[in-house]
């Protein structure tokens, strides 16, 4: 098993809150190959951004891994203290997250912040040293490295999440987490970013998880897709199979409720309903509310995650059939 | 012809903002937020405005309901019921009028519903302001439509408070107050862009149902291609302040001219893991609006840009055929 880079099994995690306990992530197993990257997909609450931050230990204050590991390179992250946690994090893993602006000091230039990061996670490293690692991130993500004695707000949107890429990159981490990387910037930036992310990506032989609400992204740069939903994995495949056959109902119906420029113009459907809350979630399955194939089972029993073909798992008690090709 | 069906025609429209040269000072520069844009939306299609954050979308949509005063240019709303009207001239009660016929629904749902009023004020405060109906009959018209909406039942939203509403709900409530006085027209600015994938496509096709039913038109205002050609008849790109192409919404799509809404649909994903895109790279970024020489706007990052492009002022929108209008001295 020396293939894997990391390994999640049975992960699950509550916020506890003053109304009571948020199940936010449900028994939720995956893994990612090395040098492969994995695109986890889902509305907002689905437990996304909850398992990036189980990943890398950032929970905040009120929630509580309730069971499972998270193994990354044969070391269980799960049960690391802190010390060692601080060697996981930039070197083991490290993220690039939703917000660049809000992910850079903005009293620090570019530079100094990733200079900083290297020394930290490097002592061995000088400061001429680290600046020049700077100058070669810079030049790997698309940025002039002059810039890198400009402070955060001289950069426009695009060369902000540049600067928390390369920022990422900096203490050569064997798994990046992109969480929403270029969720809040335009269409032709966006696909600059992500051609770059994926062409880094194999580069330097790294393992990636793309986390991001829309599908075309997801598409476009895993290898390996999971849907989640209401803290639980709906359906994991590779990308190819899970676009073209998939079989958990609300994977289904995401896909045709996502329109497209691309193809002749297909009708979209909607799906009832809303996303559960989690403080009070379904019985059984948790999308039976909103799913048309629903049936008592799935009101009372929580359907298992198991392989229904080779790689292609789902939770569903009532899959759907392989259609035509 | 077009004299008889449009519904909104605009003509050259400026709105320029002036750039703070700090206190005392006259400021000297201005920010070409809207450059001298035409177009018409017929009576009973709707226009989709497309574009990059910054090219002006929003401005010429709050121009639209006159929340922002145009810097010059004209702007004619022709309203069976009241005659054609020039915007930039209304006032007083005129005006307020005109807000009976024109709405606007928010791109934030969280921010454009206040949070200390019921669904029944939010909803019937046009009507309270228009001085339409008594309590009891705006009670049952806000019921009425609220379930028109989806909200059903209406009456256990009724006197509910925003924050007891989802984000999908909200937005409901928020096209229930556009829709309420009857408008024949209604700005709609990224409605979609705050909700999820499988709320969006319920409001999405909500507001077309009610565009068919209730026979208004829609500015639509979206980031989102795709979104756009599920809402809209036809399309119109802007890039900073000027509108460089407008077409049919699958002819664009099937054959932008312009290079720049090539490189912008090329650039949008697609949810198919096989289809390899073929990327059309374009140099750069957006420049800032700010006192912009007169030479086409794209200048600096067309790939197919030459001297005759910087020498020459912006290129007029011309109609290539069909009604597909560019502007472009290349294509």
């Amino acid at each position: 098993m020396t293939d894997l880079m990391l390994q999640v099994k049975d992960l699950t995690m509550h916020y506890k809150t003053s109304k009571g306990e948020v199940s936010a992530v449900n028994n939720v197993s995956f893994v990612v190959e090395k040098g492969q990257s994995l695109g986890l997909v889902g509305e907002s609450g689905c437990g996304k951004t909850s398992i990036a931050f189980s990943l890398l230990r950032l929970l905040p204050d009120n929630a509580e891994i309730k069971g499972g590991d998270i193994i990354l390179d044969g070391a269980n992250i799960t049960d690391m203290d802190k010390k060692q946690l601080l060697k996981v994090r930039w070197k083991g893993i490290s993220m690039v997250f939703q917000a660049a602006m809000n992910a850079l000091n903005p009293i620090f230039t570019v530079g100094e912040q990733i200079v900083e990061a290297i020394q930290v996670h490097n002592p061995e490293i000088n400061v001429a040293e680290a600046k020049n690692n700077v100058t070669d991130l810079f030049t790997l993500v698309g940025l002039d490295p002059k810039l890198m004695d400009r402070y955060p707000h001289e950069f426009s949107g695009g060369m902000r999440q540049r600067a928390v890429i390369a920022m990422a990159l900096a203490c050569h981490p064997k798994l990046i987490i992109a969480d929403e990387p270029t969720t809040a910037l335009d269409v032709i930036v966006q696909d600059r970013i992500l051609s770059q992310l994926k062409e880094i990506q194999d580069r330097l032989d790294m393992s990636m998880i793309y986390i991001s609400h829309d599908i075309a992204v997801i598409a476009e740069v895993s290898d390996r897709i999971g849907v989640m939903y209401a803290g639980r994995m709906a359906e994991l495949a590779k990308a190819n199979e899970i676009f073209k056959r998939p079989i958990h109902p609300y994977t289904y119906a995401l896909m045709s409720a996502f329109p497209s420029i691309k193809g002749p113009k297909k009708s979209l459907t909607t799906l009832p309903g809303e996303p559960p809350d989690l403080l009070n979630p379904p019985s059984g399955c948790r999308f039976h509310p909103r799913c048309p194939r629903a049936t008592v089972q799935c009101r009372q029993e929580t359907p298992p995650f198991i392989e229904h073909s080779p790689g292609h798992f789902a939770a569903c008690w009532h899959p759907m059939e392989v259609e035509n090709e | 012809m077009s004299e008889i069906t449009s519904l909104v025609k605009v003509e050259h429209l400026v709105k320029k903002f002036p750039v703070s040269a700090g206190l005392f000072k006259t400021s000297k520069s201005f920010i070409h937020a809207v450059d001298d844009i035409s177009f018409e939306i017929d009576s009973g299609s709707s226009l989709g405005l497309v574009g990059e954050s910054g090219c002006g979308k929003t401005t010429t949509g709050k121009l639209l309901t006159r929340l922002y005063d145009p810097t010059s240019g004209l702007i004619e709303i022709n309203d069976p019921r009241a005659g054609r009207v020039d915007l930039a001239s209304l006032k007083g009660q005129a005006l307020k009028d005109f807000r009976g016929r024109v709405q606007i629904i928010f791109q934030d749902p969280y921010e454009s519903l206040n949070p200390r009023r019921t669904i029944f004020d939010t909803v019937s405060e046009p009507l309270v302001v228009q001085g339409l109906g008594n309590i009891t009959q705006r009670e049952e018209q806000v019921a009425t439509l609220l379930e028109t909406v989806g909200l059903t039942p209406a009456s256990s939203f009724l006197f509910r408070y925003p924050h007891e509403l989802s984000g999908g709900q909200r937005q409901r409530v928020a096209i229930a107050r556009a829709l309420v006085v009857n408008p024949s027209f209604v700005v709609a600015d990224e409605p979609t862009s705050m909700l999820d994938v499988s709320i969006r496509i319920g409001v999405m096709q909500l507001m077309m149902e009610l565009a068919n039913e209730m026979d208004v038109s829609y500015l639509y205002i979206t980031h989102d291609l795709a979104v756009a050609r599920y809402m809209c008849q036809r399309i119109a790109v802007m890039y900073i302040g000027k509108i460089i192409e407008k077409a049919a919404t699958e002819e664009l799509l099937s054959h932008p001219l312009h290079p720049y809404t090539r490189a912008l649909i090329s650039a949008v994903p697609v949810p198919d893991p096989e289809f390899q895109r073929q990327a059309i790279p374009i140099k750069g970024g957006v420049s800032a609006p700010i006192d912009p020489p007169d030479q086409c706007r794209f200048y600096s990052r067309c790939p197919l840009a030459d001297s005759f492009c910087r020498n020459n002022p912006h290129p007029p929108l011309e109609d290539k055929g069909g009604g597909h209008f560019v502007a472009c001295y290349k294509v």
